[in-house]
C-alpha cells in the first residue's frame, strides 16, 4: 500500500512526511565515502525496489511515532487483544493492583487524574485504529492520519497509550516470570538491567522517560511489538552485511502477528517503510493474474 | 522453455496423440495436470520460471494412454486439439481434455531435457 505524495503545505508541521525515493534521500543525506556512508547506502540500495520512505520526526518519541503510524496506516484489522476489551478499563486494574500510575509524566497539561487521562489515552487509540481500518479507500487512511501526525495533543495522546500498554504488558510478563511460567526471551533481558529488575523500576527509570529523554531501547523495541501483537521488521541499515540487517522484535511471531516494516540508520532514530505498490506486471512483462482467494492454490486433477 | 523477451525460444515441441480408454463410465488419459493462471505458480516443481502459469504434466499412469502416446512427466501443455493452453484456468484446462464426445485429444507439448524433468519431481519429494 503506497500514498500518493503529499502537497508541501503544511509538510513542516507534519510528523511524518510524504513518500519519498530513498535513492535520492540516500544520495543526498549520505554523500561521501567513508566507510560508513558506503555501508548505509547499500543498506538502502539492498531495500529500494520494496520500499519507498516516510521520515518521522525526530525526537525521542520517533520509534513510537513511527509504529504508531504503521499501525494506523497499514493494519488490516484490529488485533483481537483490542477487540476483546474494554482497554479503557486497564489503567483502573493497574492502578488498585499497583500504585504506579502515579510516577506516570505526560508530555502535556492535564486538568485531569492521571488514570483518567490514560484512560482517554486508550480509548483514543482504540477509536483512531478502528477508523484507520474502516477506511475505504487509500485516499481517506492517508487524509486520516494525515489528521493524526500534526503534533498536536492527539498524537501524543497515542504516543502514551502505546507506553502504557507496554508497561502492562511488562507488569503481566514480569508475574508470570515469579511465577515460573514462560516468557519470551527478551523479558529476561528487560528486567534483567539493573535499572529495571521490576516493573516498578522499569517505569521510573526507562518508560516514563521515553519521549524526554530517551527513547527506545532494542529490548524495548520487543517488548512494544510484544504488546501490540504486532512483528517489527525492522531495517538496520549500520548493520548491512550482517545477518541483523533484518530484525524482528520480537522474533518469534513471524508467521502469526501482522507486521509493521521500519528503518533505522543507527537503532536511535526510526523512519517509516512503505511497501511499493507492486507492478501489474512481472519480471518479463507478462501480465500477472491474481490468484482466487476462495479454491487451493495449487491442486493437481487426475484425467 | 520460459519466454524472454529478446532471447531465441529454444524447446523441443512435441505431438502428442491420447486416445483415451473406457474404464467403466469414464473416459481416461492416464496423466494428471497441474497449473492455470488461477494457480500458484510457485509450486510447480516442473517449471523453469517460477511465475509460469502454464498446464503441466504432474503425473502419469504407467501404461495407460498418455504413457503409451509418449506423454511425459514435466511436459507442459501449449494446445489440446489447436485450443490455447497456455492462458486458461485450471478448470478449462481440465474441460478442453474431458470432452465425452472426444476419443482422441492431440496435444501440443513442450518438453525439457528428460533428466531434468526427473531431477525436478525428484526435489519435490
Amino acid at each position: 500500500m503506497s500514498f500518493f505524495p503529499s502537497a508541501a503545505v503544511g509538510e513542516a508541521q507534519s510528523s511524518v512526511s510524504a513518500a519519498e525515493d530513498r535513492q535520492t534521500y540516500s544520495e543526498r543525506e549520505w554523500k561521501g565515502n567513508t566507510t560508513k556512508s558506503l555501508l548505509i547506502r547499500k543498506g538502502y540500495e539492498a531495500i529500494a525496489s520494496e520500499f519507498n520512505l516516510r521520515r518521522v520526526r525526530g525526537d525521542n518519541y520517533c520509534a513510537l511515532r513511527a509504529t504508531l503510524f504503521q499501525v494506523l496506516s497499514q493494519s488490516k484489522q484490529l488485533p483481537a487483544w483490542l477487540h476483546d476489551s474494554d482497554i479503557s478499563k486497564w489503567p483502573k486494574e493497574i492502578q488498585s493492583d499497583q500504585d504506579f500510575i502515579k510516577e506516570w509524566q505526560f508530555p502535556f497539561e492535564t486538568s485531569k487524574s492521571k488514570v483518567q487521562h490514560l484512560e482517554q489515552c486508550l480509548e483514543l487509540l482504540k477509536k483512531r485504529w478502528q477508523e484507520t481500518v474502516q477506511c475505504r479507500s487509500l485516499e481517506e487512511r492517508e487524509r486520516m492520519c494525515r489528521q493524526v501526525f500534526r503534533g498536536h495533543d492527539e498524537e501524543y495522546e497515542l504516543l502514551e497509550a502505546l507506553k502504557f500498554l507496554m508497561l502492562r504488558t511488562a507488569i503481566h510478563l514480569h508475574s508470570d516470570m515469579e511465577k515460573g511460567s514462560d516468557v519470551p526471551e527478551f523479558c529476561w533481558l528487560l528486567f534483567a538491567r539493573d535499572s529495571s529488575k521490576c516493573p516498578k523500576t522499569f517505569l521510573t527509570n526507562h518508560l516514563r522517560h521515553v519521549g524526554f529523554s530517551g527513547g527506545l531501547e532494542q529490548v524495548e523495541m520487543c517488548l512494544l511489538g510484544y504488546s501490540l501483537q504486532q512483528t517489527m521488521r525492522v531495517v538496520r541499515l549500520y548493520k548491512c552485511d550482517t545477518e541483523e540487517f533484518i530484525t524482528y522484535y520480537p522474533n518469534n511471531h513471524k508467521k502469526d502477528w501482522p507486521s509493521l516494516c521500519l528503518l533505522t540508520e543507527d537503532d536511535r532514530h526510526y523512519n517509516v517503510l512503505v511497501p511499493k505498490k507492486s507492478s501489474k506486471f512481472d519480471a518479463y512483462g507478462r501480465p500477472k493474474w491474481n490468484p482466487p482467494s476462495d479454491g487451493q492454490p495449487s491442486i493437481t486433477t487426475r484425467l | 522453455m520460459s519466454f524472454i523477451p529478446g532471447q531465441p525460444v529454444s524447446a523441443v515441441v512435441q505431438r502428442i496423440e491420447i486416445h483415451k480408454l473406457w474404464d467403466g463410465d469414464n473416459l481416461i488419459l492416464g496423466f494428471s495436470i497441474g497449473g492455470g493462471i488461477d494457480q500458484d505458480p510457485s509450486q510447480n516443481p516442473f517449471s523453469e520460471d517460477k511465475a509460469d502459469k502454464g498446464i503441466y504434466v504432474t503425473r502419469v499412469s504407467k501404461g495407460g494412454p498418455a504413457e503409451v502416446a509418449g506423454l511425459r512427466l514435466g511436459d507442459k501443455i501449449m494446445q489440446v486439439n489447436g485450443w490455447d493452453m497456455t492462458m486458461v484456468t485450471h478448470d478449462q484446462a481440465r474441460k478442453k481434455l474431458t470432452k465425452k464426445n472426444e476419443d482422441v485429444v492431440r496435444l501440443l507439448v513442450t518438453r525439457r531435457s528428460l533428466e531434468d524433468a526427473v531431477r525436478q519431481s525428484m526435489m519435490q519429494h
